[in-house]
């Protein structure tokens, strides 16, 4: 019983890690192509927008702004995957992450768009950035999403997983 | 099928099997199943066999032996013992069921009855036409084994056999085609592959219903994956044994179908589709660099011709120091229209180029160089960026291990060329965001196909960009659910 009980844990604690690692990972992949897209100007926003909120020298709209924005975005969404987790690991369909970056994406560029100065209003930034945007974030949810479901079913699921 | 039908039992009498033998399978009217009548021991014995498919000498040796003994014994007590002691061969079964024995006697092995007797002697004495292992011609590498699979399926898992000496390889074979009755060997490592995927494909075989498999694993594949319209290669085939015993190995599960040299992977993501035996036969760093200049490729395949469109549309999204790019005169006809053309070019050379006998190619080749690539620049077809681009492109297709993920990119470059058209860059975007989440949410087999990428998994997407030194590589995939995670015991 006791061993039960332990190995349980054990798969807990493993689990967690891989929710941390895969928002990590998550963040720094996508952030990286989200500045991939900032310097083929397909949009105008790059990783370098969380820094926007402080007053910080000039290079923070300059590449090493970006860098260091990529390195921010990796750990805050470490913060985002648990969050997932927590929320709507239990969902198989793919359809929840995908939801979740959108949700996410308004959440960024209208909930908290006063807090991003410089940050143009939603209706004038053009709709290169709007949709470019708006997919990495989509693409983003369902990379944290896909993978949080994936190992909570292979660790959780019951082991009906050859039926389909 | 086979087996619902009621069995037929064989006569006492040999001239009521002769009569049976020769209505069904029309021995003179077909010319190449025959029979030859002996007189042994005062019993008449009648030896069946299909010609082309049996090697004569061995039946020439159980005759001769058979000649031999009608001297040395005198009236025994039992003519079927006698006779079964002096089949000179290994393999001798018995039957009593008619059905059985028709299709052993069609693949290639004789039928010996016996006058007053129900069972009858199959003697595998087969020997069937075709190649010797070959190198095969899609997987060469620099350095190691130059052996391939042949259409044979003896050969094949001999092959395998060879280089796995383990006692837990398992070679299951089952017959698909209710005409043609195909050999299908399913073949596993007993302690390694996850027993649910096994019982999947065995399930999903059992259940295929079809008349024949003339074209052998592509068929099967189609039953086993569910393919429909989907353009992405879902199984992986190899003609090498070598690649075949490492995923054996992976706990893997292999599909050999007789009469096709190439072997059923499965379950296979899209990463198995863009790596290649060579990376492994090269030092781990350069065979690292190999890869990645090859995703390069790949990506560039999909990827350039689109962005470069995209920059022709719109000259004023070019990035700083980038702005060289872009035709400086635009030719006669519209970019798109010369890149659709270059497109349907460079498809027709490749599709001549398959059945384009090797004296021809290089005259094909040249034709293709020097006419339509100088030629079309100097009259004012194309714009030499498109040659440029379509070119990078079609090279990108054609380093992509897998054929068919070649063309499957192919086929959505286009798609996304066509999308730039209408929408720029939102077209663009969209439609790679469209294509991900497209390919993410495939699965074959129950395995996510683009694992280990999504579903995320740093260790094992980690040695598919880097080409781990094999002493590292200590675990299985976890995808495959191996019942062994480890590669060896200690």
């Amino acid at each position: 019983m006791e061993d039960k009980k332990s190995q349980q844990m054990e798969t807990d604690g493993s689990f967690m890690s891989r929710v941390i690692s895969v928002g990590f990972f998550g963040g720094l992949i996508w952030s990286l192509i989200a500045f991939l897209a900032y310097y083929l100007n397909f949009t105008k926003v790059g990783p370098a927008l969380i820094l926007a909120p402080w007053a910080l020298g000039k290079w923070k709209n300059e590449w090493l702004g970006h860098l260091i924005g990529v390195v921010i975005l990796a750990l805050l969404s470490i913060l985002v995957a648990i969050g997932y987790r927590f929320l709507l690991s239990k969902v198989k369909s793919m359809w929840a992450g995908i939801l979740y970056g959108t949700v996410l994406w308004f959440i960024v560029f209208y909930v908290l768009h006063p807090i991003f100065p410089g940050l143009e209003p939603m209706n004038k930034i053009g709709k290169n950035t709007v949709v470019t945007t708006l997919c990495l974030f989509i693409l983003y949810g369902l990379f944290i999403g896909m993978t949080i479901s994936f190992e909570y079913s292979e660790r959780y699921g019951t082991n009906n997983q050859k039926s389909s | 099928m086979a087996q619902k039908k009621a069995k037929i039992p064989i006569s006492k009498k040999i001239e009521e099997n002769e009569e049976l033998l020769k209505k069904r399978l029309g021995i003179g009217e077909t010319f190449d199943v025959g029979v030859r009548k002996l007189l042994l021991l005062k019993t008449k014995v009648q030896l069946y066999y299909c010609n082309g498919l049996c090697d004569t000498t061995y039946i020439i040796q159980i005759m001769r032996e058979f000649m031999l003994m009608n001297n040395q014994h005198k009236s025994p007590h039992s003519v079927k013992e006698v006779i079964h002691n002096h089949i000179t061969h290994e393999q001798v079964e018995l039957t009593d069921n008619m059905d059985e024995a028709v299709d052993r006697l069609l693949s290639g092995l004789i039928l010996i009855f016996v006058d007053g007797e129900d069972e009858v002697f199959i003697v595998d004495v087969r020997s069937y036409p075709g190649r010797n292992p070959e190198e095969p011609d899609t997987e060469k590498v620099v350095r190691g084994s130059r052996d391939g699979y042949t259409e044979n399926i003896i050969i094949n898992t001999a092959l395998t056999r060879r280089r796995l000496r383990d006692e837990r390889l398992r070679n299951e074979i089952v017959q698909v085609g209710e005409r043609s009755k195909t050999d299908i060997c399913i073949s596993y490592l007993k302690d390694v592959a996850d027993p649910g995927l096994i019982k999947l494909i065995k399930k999903e075989i059992s259940t295929i219903s079809i008349d024949g498999i003339p074209m052998a694993d592509k068929t099967i594949e189609e039953y086993l994956v569910k393919q429909g319209f989907n353009p992405f290669p879902m199984a992986r085939y190899t003609e090498r044994p070598d690649v075949a015993v490492q995923h054996l190995l992976e706990g893997h599960v292999l599909v050999m179908v007789d009469t096709s040299p190439s072997v059923l992977i499965t379950p296979t993501t899209y990463f198995h589709h863009v790596q290649h035996a060579e990376e492994f036969r090269q030092t781990p760093l350069t065979g690292a660099f190999e890869r990645w200049f090859r995703f390069i490729g790949i990506l560039a395949a999909i990827m350039l011709v689109p962005l470069w469109y995209l920059y022709v549309q719109d000259p004023h999204l070019l990035p700083k120091g980038l702005e060289f790019i872009g035709p400086n005169k635009h030719g006669h006809l519209p970019i798109f229209l010369q890149l659709l053309l270059a497109e349907v070019g460079i498809h027709l050379l490749r599709l001549a180029a398959i059945h384009t006998p090797n004296a021809l190619a290089t005259s094909m080749g040249l034709v293709a160089a020097v006419l339509i690539g100088q030629i079309a620049i100097s009259v004012g077809v194309f714009v030499p960026e498109v040659i440029l681009y379509s070119s990078v492109s079609a090279i990108g297709t054609f380093v992509t291990p897998s054929v068919e993920l070649g063309l499957a990119n192919d086929l959505f470059r286009i798609l996304l060329l066509l999308l730039v058209a209408i929408f720029h860059v939102p077209g663009y975007v969209i439609g790679l965001t469209l294509f991900i989440i497209f390919i993410a949410n495939m699965k074959n087999l129950n395995t996510p196909y683009l694992w280990p990428f999504m579903p995320f998994n740093a260790k094992a997407l980690l040695t598919i960009i880097m080409r781990v030194a094999v002493p590292m590589t200590k675990m299985r995939p976890s995808i495959l659910h191996p019942q062994n995670p480890k590669r060896t015991s200690n």
